[in-house]
């Protein structure tokens, strides 16, 4: 819980602070990356992160010199570029450091009601193995086709294995729920202990 | 598509995470009533299934770069607006707290985009749409195109709504804002559209049971539902389009400038008719940004409702007219 609490109070405060209190910014970035060192993240993963994220950031922030004009958008820029790489870092820290089960425990603290914990197991338990199951589909798919993918068959492709995907998964979702009604199940979690789950 | 921490002040992100928070705790009531038992798996796996097919990427056309489906009123086809509201919640949480995809403080901003109103919304948009284009299965697949689209074109107007809140102090235009937000994602949304009436399609093909509704189904296509529907798209249409009109020159002035009717134009009887804004009652209003956005989309509804009613009392008499 601790863990939560730090990072978004770390996010609060990167978020609510002025561009001229660069001082207090520049020690929360120096906090997050003690944090990150002693979590042992390795940089590359961080960079590699930050590459995919800040073009985002920047497509976004970038709208605002556009459309406020450049005098006044490029300081309200800087300031997002600024709140959202910090918030991001810390962000990144509470991923690394927060594994599932501690975050249900954090969820159920939070009361976040059961029913949606529940399907939060099950979602868990669930999505890497649909995620390689549509990389299956997908690998088997372009194995058969002889000629290079077009723009055109890769959405037809796209929207075909997930409308299988859904058809799968509901498939499953049947099988899932027969074998925990043989279980007993009846609509709560068993083994309630008060820890949530 | 997912908003990180930054761009939005916290009251802002609190306010859209009150707002989530009900929306999803009525959802989760809703379902608490209908077999309970069933909710639990069919939720969870469907969280599951729309998770892995948002990791699937397609190449756009325009831009360098990939999209990827949101799936609100995809899951809201299969299990209903309100598991599929909780299910696009789930998915917006383990993305953020588990790949940090969206901003801690924002994922109240995150869901209210994607799962209350790409699922509730998208799905009831969907329904209304079908039904006043008398049912069936062709217009059940337009009908889920659009409502797709309208729904990211929505969560990008109330970003830009929410945007110029968080910095009210620098003043930020929010007519332009939301033109250039609108603009960016109408072209998002067709992808969104596109992947939504496709893998819909495909459903109704191989497996149409696993649809709420049976689009074979006739609608009741009442004289009444499709007035109402068309007034309600009308005016949601005034809501998002307004801000557009304020901040571009329409087509009749465009055409002028180009002909070189200047001359004409800023003559006297059409620049009475070229601001479609409600005079501010008190003074200084009119610095507010969200006012001037307000008073343009005031004054539309108005001018709507009044074509509305006019369009009805003459459709009304000319009825009259033809029966006896």
């Amino acid at each position: 819980m601790w863990k939560l609490i730090a990072a978004a109070t770390v996010i609060l405060l990167g978020v609510s602070l002025p561009l001229d209190s660069w001082q207090v910014t520049g020690v929360l970035t120096v906090i997050v990356f003690i944090a990150h060192s002693l979590a042992e993240i390795s940089l590359r993963y961080v960079l590699r992160r930050l590459a995919l994220f800040l073009p985002m950031l920047l497509m976004l922030s970038a709208s605002i010199p556009l459309v406020a004009g450049f005098e006044r958008g490029i300081e309200v820029m800087l300031l997002i570029l600024l709140r959202g790489t910090l918030a991001f870092l810390a962000g990144l820290w509470l991923i690394q450091v927060l594994p599932f089960p501690e975050l249900i425990r954090c969820l159920a603290r939070l009361r976040v009601p059961q029913a949606m914990l529940a399907s939060l197991w099950l979602m868990h338990r669930y999505m890497l193995t649909l995620w390689e199951e549509l990389n299956r589909m997908r690998q088997a798919r372009r194995a058969r086709r002889f000629t290079p993918p077009r723009w055109r068959s890769e959405w037809i492709d796209a929207a075909q294995l997930i409308g299988m995907l859904v058809i799968r998964g509901f498939d499953r979702a049947d099988r899932v729920h027969a074998a925990m009604k043989a279980r007993g199940w009846n609509g709560r979690i068993p083994g309630n202990t008060d820890d949530g789950v | 598509m997912h908003v990180p921490d930054g761009p939005l002040s916290i009251p802002v992100c609190l306010a859209a995470g009150v707002t989530s928070a009900a929306a999803v705790g009525y959802s989760l009531r809703r379902l608490s009533g209908e077999l309970a038992d069933r909710m639990v798996p069919y939720t969870g796996m469907t969280a599951a299934l729309i998770f892995a097919a948002q990791m699937l990427n397609f190449p756009l056309l325009v831009v360098p770069t990939s999209g990827h489906l949101m799936g609100g009123v995809l899951a809201a086809s299969v299990i209903g607006p309100w598991a599929g509201c909780v299910a696009l919640t789930l998915v917006l949480l383990v993305q953020c707290l588990m790949f940090s995809d969206g901003g801690l403080w924002a994922l109240g901003v995150n869901v209210l985009h994607m799962a209350v109103i790409g699922s509730i919304g998208g799905y009831f948009t969907r329904n209304l749409l079908w039904r006043m284009w008398g049912g069936g299965t062709r217009a059940y697949l337009m009908a889920s195109g659009l409502a797709a689209w309208l729904t990211v074109v929505a969560a990008a107007s109330l970003f830009s709504l929410e945007f110029v809140l968080s910095f009210s102090t620098a003043g930020l235009d929010l007519g332009r804002l939301a033109t250039l937000m609108v603009s960016v994602h109408s072209a998002v949304g067709v992808g969104e559209a596109l992947i939504t009436v496709m893998s819909i399609a495909f459903l109704l093909k191989h497996r149409p049971a696993l649809l709420q509704h049976s689009p074979a189904e006739p609608g009741t296509g009442a004289v009444q539902t499709s007035l109402i529907g068309g007034l309600t798209i009308a005016l949601a249409l005034i809501a998002f389009l307004a801000p557009m009109a304020s901040s571009l020159p329409d087509g009749f002035e465009a055409v002028a400038q180009r002909v070189g009717l200047q001359s004409l134009v800023s003559g006297s009887q059409i620049s009475v008719l070229q601001e479609y804004e409600v005079p501010a009652p008190v003074s200084g209003w009119d610095q507010w940004p969200a006012w001037q956005w307000a008073s343009t989309v005031t004054a539309g509804i108005g001018g709507c409702l009044s074509v509305f009613l006019i369009g009805t009392l003459v459709a009304r008499r000319l009825a009259a007219y033809h029966t006896t």
